[in-house]
């Protein structure tokens, strides 16, 4: 009984506290977001300011910026005729309020200043809501000539701190330029800035050369050419444009060539007796060594970023299909599952993922899927759409189309991995197999 | 034989004396008539040689705005093959000649400095927009309007803090309260007013707030939009003592009846002695919580229109079309200190968390989030300003999980 009283009284005690301390506390209003909105930022650039010299150098390092900035889709210029102040000073305190009126989410303000040859370029990024700035301020410093890989570096950081990964303007693309009637097609080696600038031929048109591809330096390019009178591949110095065969071998072909991220490999197909594998070729050695051992056809392998795994298409069940095998060769698990054939995968950067070509119903495809295989997602449809190339940050997919008919031409697109902002490349004329450089120096 | 037998045998003797005759309606329709064309075969030259003469397609016109174009080195674009990573071809192309000759080379590096410089921030940088710029009124950011339901009266609870700035700017259709210090407002306030006060607020509250009768079953959550309430209240404190007291009356009654019913039990006597201490320290503190926590406007709990209605202004701002794919795979909770007049304090608003990712991929997830907040703040959040006290600090969480793409 003694207990029993000790116990409700307690209990009593307990029950009266917890009721004193429950009602009056305030709990914080919790609010949970899980479906945000999907739409360019709005974002203003000002012309940058003259700090002395840059004459028309300003205001086209900015259109550049712009430019760059709105072609990723991720961003929407607010024009200037919508501005309410200007940017008199590179150091003059920013109107906040002016920027928020015109919903100018991002204000990016700069000068340049020219000497002699040298040319300065600084900028800084401001979140116009938070009325703050992002980051740094920096500054490049460069030759006048170079002005527009300038304007492509201060666009790089601007993107880089808005989103939160890399970019990829101050990097180029080479490709396969046509000219002439399909019977007598010409194909030469050209490269230009990765947005259709300072286009330069690197071959000339006297024999078929494609799918090029950069070395992880950008500074060597991989090509197959028939100068030889059947397809071979080549290596070819940027800088000199001097020309040297790989791994050729008589009464063979080889083709679909692509660097090891080191660089110091070379995975391809060698076509021997009408079956092809995939060989690697130690470009300092000149050790060749099989790595796939199949009656069917092996070909397009594309390193994974970390060097360990090779993936690439066969046909050995029956239709083009992908497998991923280990960087040495062995043992190879098909990846692939969906109905149709697919075939050129290539491996992102970021490792996450892998572009592909795809045709299923007489349409093409290009699509990524995980590296595993899964949650495939087609991007584009066409009469053909075929070989993908990823942009330095693993964000975007440049690829080729052709046109259906008679006078149907091949063209370049890009495409941001999420499927919008499909466009097309500016290029001299027809154009196909592109190659993306990684991030320039 | 009835009469239902009868027609359904004359009936199928029918069909089938007509299946048998005519069968007209299951009888193949006349096809149409075959049209032929005459052709004639022309060999593979003669073909190209068409295609040739053919009119050249139109070159694309799509150009982005800035890139600089050259004019085409090569206009004429006929028709054209698959481009495509060969498939070896089982006979090479003839006439191919042995060596491409290389155009002049590419210039040399190009000199940009490798490394770029920080730029140092200037003193001035920045500053908030002070009182003595106008504010113009936002094209895009206008405040929503209230939204057209029953609500809590505007009644001033303890608007006197109201930041003169707002009087400075008159916009009246989004100002739900009279201003007392502000006459421009106050000659809208009053119609507005009235017509949102109801006596809805009992539905609103209950139906938000599901546990407050447990919680409170005397409740002291009653008419407390009443300044003069609130001001009373660290005297009367008349919920929890009078609970305690009560109840504390009730113990007393069941200690003595069972100390009756033991005749006189001292350890029964020191029990109550020792319930009543506590009941007494009890009753002592809670009206000392109760000061603190009555230094902002205590109104009914938000009802969950008014949650949502915040949720929605603020929501429609979260953009996270510029995050990574890292970043989407972030929750980043924010903490943020609002203003009486509904306005987000920009200064105050601070990360307290996130899941799912490194902290730099969480930052450009928390300026997202903080983007949102202060770009759709406008003049202020429409929330209810005798609530105040419920909103004051507001933790936000943004998932954007469920909308990863990549």
């Amino acid at each position: 009984m003694k207990t029993f009283r000790t116990l409700s009284a307690a209990l009593f005690v307990g029950f009266a506290a917890l009721t004193a301390t429950a009602i009056p506390a305030q709990a914080e209003l919790t609010i949970r977001f899980t479906d945000g909105e999907i739409e360019p930022m709005p974002y203003a650039v000002p012309d940058f300011i003259d700090e002395g010299g840059s004459g028309d150098y300003a205001r086209n390092i900015s259109r550049v910026v712009a430019s760059d900035l709105s072609g990723t889709g991720l961003f929407r210029e607010v024009t200037s005729d919508a501005y309410i102040s200007t940017i008199s000073s590179f150091d003059s305190p920013v109107a906040y309020n002016d920027w928020q009126a015109i919903n100018s989410q991002a204000l990016i303000t700069g000068a340049v200043q020219v000497n002699g040859d040298q040319i300065v370029v600084k900028f800084r990024v401001f979140d116009v809501f938070s009325g703050e700035q992002l980051g740094d301020g920096l500054q490049f410093v460069g030759t006048t000539g170079t002005w527009r890989r300038m304007a492509h570096k201060v666009a790089d950081a601007v993107y880089s701190r808005i989103t939160g990964e890399g970019g990829y303007f101050d990097s180029r693309v080479v490709y396969v330029a046509e000219s002439g009637p399909k019977n007598q097609r010409q194909k030469r080696l050209a490269v230009m800035d990765y947005d259709g600038a300072n286009v330069q031929y690197l071959t000339d048109s006297s024999s078929i050369v494609l799918a090029p591809r950069f070395s992880p330096s950008g500074d060597r390019i991989l090509f197959t050419s028939y100068s030889s009178g059947f397809p071979q591949i080549y290596l070819m110095d940027v800088g000199s444009l001097n020309v040297q065969s790989l791994g050729e071998q008589p009464g063979t072909m080889t083709f679909a060539p692509r660097f090891s991220p080191d660089g110091g490999t070379v995975v391809f197909s060698l076509e021997r007796g009408g079956n092809s594998d995939i060989y690697a070729l130690d470009i300092g050695s000149g050790n060749l060594t099989q790595l796939t051992n199949a009656p069917s056809i092996e070909t397009a392998p594309s390193f994974s970023p970390d060097g360990s795994q090779i993936v690439f298409e066969s046909d050995r069940s029956g239709n083009q299909q992908i497998y991923v095998m280990g960087a040495g060769g062995g043992e190879a698990r098909r990846i692939s599952g969906g109905k149709g054939r697919y075939g050129t995968p290539v491996w992102s950067p970021r490792g996450d993922m892998i572009a592909f070509t795809k045709q299923n119903e007489g349409r093409f495809h290009i699509g990524v899927m995980l590296s595993d295989g899964t949650e495939e997602r087609l991007l584009t449809a066409s009469f053909l759409d075929e070989g993908p190339t990823w942009a330095p940050n693993g964000r975007v997919i440049m690829f080729m189309r052709e046109s259906a008919g008679a006078g149907g031409q091949s063209s370049l697109f890009s495409v941001d991995i999420t499927g919008r902002n499909l466009r097309q490349a500016t290029t001299e004329g027809a154009a196909s197999d592109p190659a993306w450089s990684p991030l320039l120096p | 034989m009835d009469r239902g037998t009868t027609i359904s045998g004359i009936g199928h003797a029918a069909v089938v004396v007509w299946v048998a005759l005519g069968d007209w309606l299951f009888a193949p329709s006349v096809p149409p008539p075959m049209q032929a064309a005459s052709v004639s075969l022309i060999t593979d030259a003669a073909f190209q040689a068409l295609q040739a003469s053919a009119p050249k397609p139109a070159k694309p016109a799509e150009n982005p705005p800035e890139v600089v174009a050259p004019a085409p080195l090569q206009p004429d674009l006929p028709a054209s093959e698959p481009a495509t990573e060969p498939v070896p071809p089982s006979q090479p192309p003839p006439d191919v000649p042995a060596e491409p000759t290389p155009p002049p080379a590419l210039p040399a590096d190009l000199p940009v400095s490798d490394d770029p410089q920080i730029v140092e921030a200037p003193e001035p940088v920045a500053p908030l927009a002070d009182e003595a710029q106008p504010i113009p009124v936002p094209l895009t950011d206008k405040r929503p309007k209230p939204r057209p339901i029953d609500r809590v009266a505007a009644t001033p609870v303890d608007d006197t803090t109201d930041t003169p700035e707002i009087a400075d700017i008159p916009t009246p259709e989004i100002s739900d309260q009279a201003e007392p210090d502000a006459p421009v407002v106050v000659e809208e306030a009053p119609a507005a007013s009235p017509e949102e006060a109801a006596p809805v607020i009992v539905t609103e509250a209950v139906e938000t707030e599901p546990d407050a009768p447990q919680l409170a079953p005397t409740s002291s959550r009653r008419p407390q939009s009443r300044p003069e309430r609130v001001a009373d209240a660290p005297v009367e404190d008349p919920v929890i003592a009078d609970t305690s007291e009560a109840d504390a009356q009730a113990a007393a009654d069941a200690v003595a009846a069972a100390e009756a019913a033991a005749a006189s039990d001292a350890q029964a006597a020191a029990d109550a002695a020792a319930i009543e201490a506590a009941l007494a320290d009890v009753a002592t503190d809670a009206p000392a919580e109760d000061a603190g926590a009555q230094d902002l406007p205590e109104g009914p709990p938000m009802s969950g229109s008014e949650i949502e209605g915040l949720r929605l202004a603020i929501n429609k701002c979260w953009n996270v079309g510029q995050l990574s794919s890292a970043a989407l795979r972030i929750t980043v909770m924010l903490r943020v200190e609002m203003g009486e007049n509904g306005k987000p304090n920009a200064g105050s608003i601070e990360m307290t968390g996130f899941e799912g990712g490194s902290a730099e991929d969480a930052a450009r997830a928390f300026e997202a989030g903080k983007r949102a907040v202060m770009r759709c703040s406008g003049e202020g959040y429409d929330l209810p300003p005798d609530k105040y006290a419920e909103w004051s600090v507001l933790n936000l969480e943004f998932d954007p999980s469920g909308m990863r793409q990549r």
